[in-house]
């Protein structure tokens, strides 16, 4: 069921900042439904969150969590901090422990003085922080296998891009299920950057 | 109830394999580490044979099936040399390996082979195998547990620079052979860090127009 619409997302994290990618195919089973699919949500400026494995779910989960980060706002007048996200994903998740969300959330953000924060959790919501990368989705070992191979600690932003675009492109080009082009953000404390990436489209 | 046999003759002792051909010789590597389930066996266990002057065979899974694969082709072998008085050329031993995989269709030999060596003409081959014998000569290849963890990074470096167009034929790469040993140390240090069953020691064969040469690098064993 994890296989069903296929996904690829990895964030990693460099010199006080981060990248979080994904892949841009929406498929059901072996057919190509749409080649724009947008994966990755922006949750504030400084906290982005992906979410791999069953579309619909992963549609639903991210319209809950606006929803709870919205209410937040409202009480708290201020953002979330990407540690406090991660926790509240991970209770929404085990919430529905005998009957989950089939999904694999990538969390990535700059938390307290622009720290670079990622993490990504099971579908029940066991959560694995990493000081360098997570991968989720159906291509997640051929992630696991480039981005260990090509990840140095403190790139900056620019090398950092030119990375994950090509773990992300390497390791998609190895998995039926995800590919397309890639989708890429890259947050520093002062800007983020989106870009698109042409791999090959099949 | 019918009652249903949970037997099964086969069991996965893990284990990794890569081989890179270049213009004139060609890395083989893999792993030491046998396992079986969550446990180890033996961090100390060859998966490389060499069956003749000019191919080397590397094979993971079920290691029994694959002791009986490489006397099988090792018998065959000297059996070629009685009738033909010279040694099997690579390309022969990839079909004959391809064909003794095919013989045992129904009840296959659980093995993952990567067949590297020179060809006739002293440049540098590999031959990637499924385990009933559907193969392909190509300029690179990986097997076995961590090979979806390294076949991604291997296309990156050496896959040629047009990707996006239709793959390019006579992938043999243009690395000198220090490199070619440099990347495929690089590959299994990756593997081993995500792979439970790769790791312990690295062997690395390498095969030119000099001979055939053994190395070993240490990996982590955890």
């Amino acid at each position: 069921i994890f296989e069903y619409n296929g996904s690829a997302l990895v964030a990693m994290v460099g010199k006080n900042c981060f990248a979080i990618a994904s892949d841009r195919r929406l498929g059901v089973q072996l057919q190509t439904i749409a080649t724009d699919f947008q994966r990755i949500y922006k949750i504030h400026d400084k906290l982005f969150i992906g979410l791999a494995g069953l579309a619909t779910d992963a549609q639903t989960l991210y319209q809950k969590l606006v929803f709870r980060h919205k209410l937040y706002q409202l009480r708290e007048e201020r953002d979330m901090k990407p540690q406090t996200f991660a926790s509240l994903v991970s209770a929404l998740l085990y919430e529905k422990r005998f009957g989950p969300f089939f999904c694999q959330p990538v969390i990535a953000g700059l938390g307290d003085e622009d720290k670079p924060f990622i993490c990504t959790m099971d579908s029940i919501g066991a959560k694995e922080l990493a000081k360098d990368f997570v991968v989720a989705g159906t291509a997640s070992e051929s992630l696991y296998g480039a981005c260990e191979a090509m990840f140095k600690p403190d790139m900056e932003a620019e090398e950092l891009f030119e990375t994950i675009s090509q773990a992300l492109l390497s390791s998609v080009d190895r998995d039926c299920l995800s590919g397309w082009g890639g989708h890429v953000y890259v947050v520093t404390p002062t800007e983020v950057t989106e870009r698109i990436l042409k791999g090959r489209m099949d | 109830m019918k009652q249903q046999s949970n037997w099964s003759p086969y069991d996965n002792n893990g284990g990794t394999c890569v081989a890179i051909a270049g213009a004139d010789y060609c890395v083989i590597a893999a792993d030491t580490r046998m396992s079986t389930g969550y446990s180890i066996l033996t961090r100390d266990y060859s998966k490389i044979c060499q069956l003749a002057e000019k191919s080397v065979m590397a094979s993971s899974g079920f290691q029994a099936d694959v002791r009986a694969l490489q006397k099988v082709l090792a018998a065959r072998h000297l059996i070629y040399q009685h009738q033909h008085n010279k040694q099997m050329s690579c390309p022969a031993m990839a079909q004959l390996l391809s064909n003794t995989l095919y013989y045992k269709r129904f009840f296959p030999y659980y093995a993952f082979n990567v067949l590297g060596g020179l060809d006739n003409e002293g440049k540098g081959c590999v031959f990637t195998y499924d385990a009933v014998g559907s193969y392909e000569r190509v300029g690179y290849s990986s097997q076995g547990s961590g090979s979806t963890l390294i076949m991604p990074f291997l296309d990156n470096q050496l896959k040629s620079p047009s990707p996006l167009l239709l793959p390019a034929q006579d992938a043999v790469t243009p690395l000198s052979e220090a490199e070619a040993i440099d990347l495929v140390k690089t590959c299994f240090a990756s593997a081993t860090e995500r792979d439970i069953y790769t790791g312990d020691k690295l062997e690395i064969v390498v095969l030119n127009a000099d001979g055939i040469r053994r190395d070993y690098m240490e990996l982590r064993k955890d």
